[in-house]
């Protein structure tokens, strides 16, 4: 077995510090830093992903093996920062709506699309509209998703909708709402691209859109030639 | 027949005259306060501004006073130390008003200014010298855990760490207990539901001890869930010692209320995510079941309660395990979670395991729906679950805020209309 095969393998059981190690073994080996994520840790989280919508996987499982495919990225990251071949799948600006403080579910739909090559930027709870559009703008985003737990906030992602619109920014991202009061027809009524029901629907989704767009490109490339 | 009696048949299966009702006797049961004045106000119960008390701040959990319970038919009264989540008492009331413009009574320690943000801090035992352990946000309803980790150092964890809140009841609680059980014994013809705390292992809500001042242990929600993984003889070794405790507090609390009690709830640890159960079955059997039906034996072998477990979400793979770790009553039964259709649970568990909730949806149907669909999925429910017995209304989970008082109207109107039992 390889040493990134072995690496998936630990990332998948959870087990941090052995993939700290690994990490650094294949270093040493000479992988590149970027060869990682193909090689390692998104097959080792689309494999949590599977077990999770399978219910062979249940939360504590998830939270382990992303905290070990964290172990692994968070020693990748500072070598890739001069690394222009490795891009992230996406910038998602991530939090949980004003008003609601609960975030156990936005953290692990960050870990997976974390996981799946996804770049980042979480917001933390209680998040604003003008911090949205702000950090929207800020860092480029394609996605924006949004988590609420409560009936009485999940009505406040219609603002955050809202005020995308109002700053011009709402045709620059896709929006991606989840938490347990929150269902499809509600993403649907207040404008949402779409609905997540856990993390690897999530992670589907975002996955789907950039294929979309990626149509959608060579479609008017078609149509311009 | 009494509500006592009404209670008393319906979670040993058998139909009373008409399917009995709770609200507010545990903390999982209740109702907002917003949400409480405005039923008050339009059920003319007091004048308008009249303020109501918050009887559990953390949730914000309005008084159900007798006068309501009337008013509505409420068949079950609560009974526990009036200590809060903040590690303050019920006393000395004083006034406050909740961002909604609702006038409430709060108790003495409950001791906070908005901070900068204007959001609400709130102290343990109400000590403003020591950083906040809650907060509920500007604008929002309900406070939520600050966390506050010391870092984890797993060479140097102790069992004690994560124990500090466990130990035996003290005899001013004691003496508490047994004056108000009887008061509400005599005074009143309601069944009794009784949280004596203690015996939830592992309440997520309960995990970052909001009324310690510093805390001790692993503290952080998520550290919580990963440790019951990679600390997993840790967390056995906190459950095995909170359970002796435990069992010893419900021995000296059975001297005292004896058999006054119906109903005892035993946890409120979240087993169930909207989508399926949170942990696996083979980790709920490993870490939990033991603890469960230790408790549960021993209120079986010495007195006549009735076990209550409280798990939110998708549970009905772990149902089995709950009726044969020795729990006679399941709630919330939250009926919008995936696999937990009435019918269904009806069929499959409805002569092992007492419904006590599952009355309305309060995820979409009751804070969202119009009247005449509260009315349509109450009376569905009452038929589904009622049943033959084993039946006590009560919403999924408590009343939130900014549920239309009309929807609430209109949800008691249907149970008294087609909750009655055919004779």
């Amino acid at each position: 077995m390889s040493t990134l095969d072995e690496l998936k393998e630990v990332i998948i059981n959870g087990n941090a510090p052995a993939a700290k190690r690994l990490t650094e073994a294949a270093l040493n080996q000479g992988t590149r830093p970027g060869d990682f994520f193909a090689g390692a840790i998104i097959p080792a989280m689309d494999e949590v992903g599977r077990r999770m919508r399978e219910c062979e996987f249940f939360i504590p499982e998830v939270l382990i093996a992303a905290r070990a495919a964290r172990a692994s990225t968070e020693i990748l990251k500072p070598l890739l920062a001069g690394d222009s071949s490795v891009r992230p799948a996406g910038t998602v600006v991530c939090g949980t709506i004003k008003g609601d403080l609960h975030d156990i579910g936005k953290n692990i739909v960050a870990m997976m699309l974390e996981g799946a090559g996804f770049r980042i930027v979480d917001l933390g709870v209680d998040v604003g509209p003008e911090k949205l559009v702000d950090a929207v703008r800020r860092e480029g985003a394609d996605f924006v998703a949004l988590s609420a737990l409560l009936t009485t906030t999940m009505v406040n992602m219609k603002g955050a909708i809202e005020a995308l619109i109002a700053a011009g920014l709402r045709q620059q991202v896709k929006v991606m709402v989840g938490g347990a009061p929150v269902t499809e027809s509600w993403a649907q009524s207040i404008g949402a691209d779409g609905y997540g029901k856990d993390a690897p629907a999530a992670v589907e989704l975002a996955r789907r859109f950039i294929a979309e767009a990626a149509r959608g490109m060579s479609a008017a490339r078609r149509g311009a030639a | 027949m009494t509500s006592r009696e009404r209670v008393n048949l319906a979670v040993r299966h058998r139909e009373p005259d008409r399917v009995p009702l709770d609200l507010g006797a545990s903390a999982v049961t209740g109702m907002q306060v917003d949400t409480v004045y405005a039923l008050r106000q339009a059920l003319h119960l007091d004048e308008p501004g009249t303020p109501v008390k918050v009887m559990e701040p953390y949730q914000m959990l309005g008084e159900i006073k007798l006068d309501l319970m009337d008013a509505l038919g409420i068949d079950v009264i609560g009974l526990g130390v009036p200590a809060t989540l903040f590690g303050f008492r019920n006393e000395g009331w004083k006034p406050w008003t909740t961002f909604e413009g609702t006038p409430v009574l709060v108790p003495e320690g409950f001791n906070t200014e908005p901070d900068e943000n204007g959001d609400v801090p709130m102290y343990p035992e109400g000590d403003r010298s020591v950083p906040p352990s809650g907060r509920m946000p500007k604008g929002g309803f309900y406070f939520d855990a600050i966390i506050r980790q010391p870092p984890v150092d797993d060479d140097r964890l102790n069992i004690e760490d994560n124990l500090e809140e466990f130990g035996p009841i003290g005899e001013d609680d004691l003496e508490y207990l047994r004056a108000e059980a009887e008061r509400l014994y005599s005074n009143t013809d309601k069944a009794i539901l009784a949280s004596f705390g203690g015996t939830a292992f592992g309440d997520i809500a309960l995990v970052p001890a909001m009324w310690l001042k510093h805390p001790k242990g692993i503290r952080d929600v998520e550290e919580w869930y990963v440790s019951t993984k990679i600390r997993r003889d840790y967390v056995y070794q906190v459950f095995e010692r909170q359970c002796a405790i435990g069992i010893d507090n419900l021995k000296r609390i059975h001297d005292v209320v004896g058999e006054r009690v119906t109903a005892v709830f035993v946890t409120g640890t979240d087993f169930g995510t909207q989508n399926g159960p949170f942990i696996s079955p083979g980790s709920y059997r490993d870490l939990y079941k033991p603890f469960h039906r230790e408790v549960n034996a021993w209120i079986h072998r010495h007195t006549t309660w009735k076990s209550f477990i409280h798990s939110c979400g998708s549970v009905r793979a772990l149902i089995p395990d709950f009726i044969d770790a020795g729990f006679d009553i399941l709630n919330p039964v939250q009926c919008s979670a995936a696999g937990m259709a009435p019918a269904e649970l009806k069929r499959e568990f409805g002569d092992r395991v007492t419904f006590w909730g599952g009355g309305i949806d309060t995820q979409r149907t009751l804070p969202f729906g119009s009247p005449d669909e509260v009315r349509s999925q109450v009376c569905e429910r009452l038929k589904t679950f009622g049943a033959g017995g084993g039946f006590v209304f009560n919403t999924t989970h408590n009343v939130q805020a900014r549920v239309p008082v009309e929807n609430v109207l209109a949800m008691y109107q249907t149970v008294r209309e087609s909750g009655q039992y055919r004779r």
